[in-house]
């Protein structure tokens, strides 16, 4: 059986995601970092580094979300999430990094200083210097999403999933998407089939 | 056939490592970006941000360098780079991913202060501030390295190699690793494996050229 270790103020909501478009059984257990569950000795013998989500399955234990979901992917959603052909595998692992590596940086530096952070302590200056890396990776994704509706095509997949969730959480401190029409309405389209 | 795009003084030499590690066929296409070379139309096709290292193979196209290499283990290194079980590719997936997302980021920061900045102009309050943030990474490094030889378990896979190509940023701007020697004796067992000091050999002079430029 598979555990998600990560209550709904955590990333594991991406997780919960992608476990729900594969219809893989698992079963949560809603260890709260914000009280410092993730820091306690029983959560620090899943994760050492302390940080939710987690994932177990079997004898795999796993942690940083975006990996987790490819993961889940590649196991879980042969032909789905995880499509059949090479082009659409390198764009699942591409996007996936894209994702970490290129928009999550400064989607979550933005977050963290503009409502995660008690008001006393918010920095504006470094929110912004967040959302001003944005543009040029956003544009790279409105350029791919020009012509096809996902990112490695016609299907929706790891890729778009990946990258959706993390695109969107740009709506929590009301983002301006109207430069991105394109990327607007795929993030739309990915986040609607969650229901 | 497939191709890499990139100078051996840009990120491609993590996937010039991985295709030697899986002794494949390659062309390697160095782009020189003193040059603008990743700027041509012809590569802007290819890779729209202009960036390197990009692969193609067949009708695969990827950037990332990291993934790149995610991509080459899994399709190729089956039993290899890539575990024949799932407890061994989830880790392989976890640690590219860590690398790219925690590491590189303060390795990447660090190294940028000392390949681009002479001596007297370096920001060492950042160059602390990174190596103090770098410590509780190298701590996690260290208990999975407890357990087992390599990130992944007994044997080197892609876990390993993509970790390596990050952790050499710190090597390279002199980090101190006195306080993790099990990522030390790691590092050099890994980063010192017959495949990447072929083509660290390649990068050698290109490399000494770049730091006479740059340092001057």
């Amino acid at each position: 059986m598979i555990t998600l270790y990560g209550n709904d103020r955590s990333r594991a909501t991406r997780n919960v995601w992608m476990l729900k478009e594969l219809g893989v059984e698992y079963e949560r257990n809603m260890v709260d970092h914000t009280k410092g569950e993730a820091k306690a000795a029983d959560f620090l013998a899943i994760n050492p580094g302390g940080k939710v989500p987690a994932l177990t399955d079997g004898d795999v234990v796993m942690f940083e979300s975006l990996a987790i979901n490819l993961y889940l992917a590649m196991t879980y959603g042969k032909g789905s999430m995880w499509p059949d052909d090479a082009a659409g595998q390198a764009a699942c692992v591409q996007w996936t990094m894209f994702s970490a590596t290129e928009v999550e940086p400064h989607t979550v530096g933005a977050l963290i200083e503009l409502i995660f952070k008690p008001e006393a302590v918010r920095d504006k200056a470094a929110a912004q210097a967040c959302l001003d890396k944005l543009p040029p990776v956003l544009n790279v994704l409105e350029t791919t999403l020009n012509d096809r509706n996902y990112l490695g095509g016609e299907s929706f997949t790891a890729a778009d999933l990946n990258v959706a969730c993390v695109v969107n959480s740009l709506n929590m401190i009301g983002f301006d998407f109207t430069p991105y029409p394109k990327m607007t309405a795929w993030v739309q389209r990915c986040v609607a089939r969650q229901g | 056939m497939i191709k890499i795009y990139g100078s051996l003084v840009s990120r491609a030499t993590r996937n010039l490592w991985a295709l030697e590690e899986l002794d494949l066929d390659y062309e390697h296409v160095s782009l020189d970006w003193a040059k603008q070379k990743n700027r041509s139309p012809e590569y802007l096709k290819i890779n729209p941000a202009g960036k390197v290292p990009t692969l193609t193979d067949g009708n695969a196209t990827l950037s990332e360098s990291l993934g790149i290499n995610l991509y080459l283990a899994q399709k190729y290194g089956q039993g290899g780079l890539w575990p024949d079980d799932d407890a061994g590719r989830a880790r392989c997936v976890q640690w590219s991913f860590w690398a790219g997302a925690e590491l590189e980021p303060l390795a990447y920061g660090r190294i940028r202060e000392f390949l681009f900045k002479k001596e007297a102009g370096r920001d060492q309050a950042l160059i602390t501030d990174m190596a103090e943030r770098t410590g509780p990474l190298l701590n996690l490094m260290t208990l999975s390295l407890a357990e087992h030889t390599y990130l992944a378990g007994e044997t080197f896979t892609l876990a390993d190699l993509n970790v390596a190509c990050v952790v050499e940023y710190l090597e390279r701007s002199n980090f101190d690793f006195s306080n993790w020697p099990k990522v030390e004796s790691w590092y050099t067992n890994t980063y010192g494996r017959a495949a990447n000091q072929k083509i660290q050999d390649q990068r050698a002079p290109i490399a000494a050229e770049m730091m006479k430029r740059l340092q001057g």
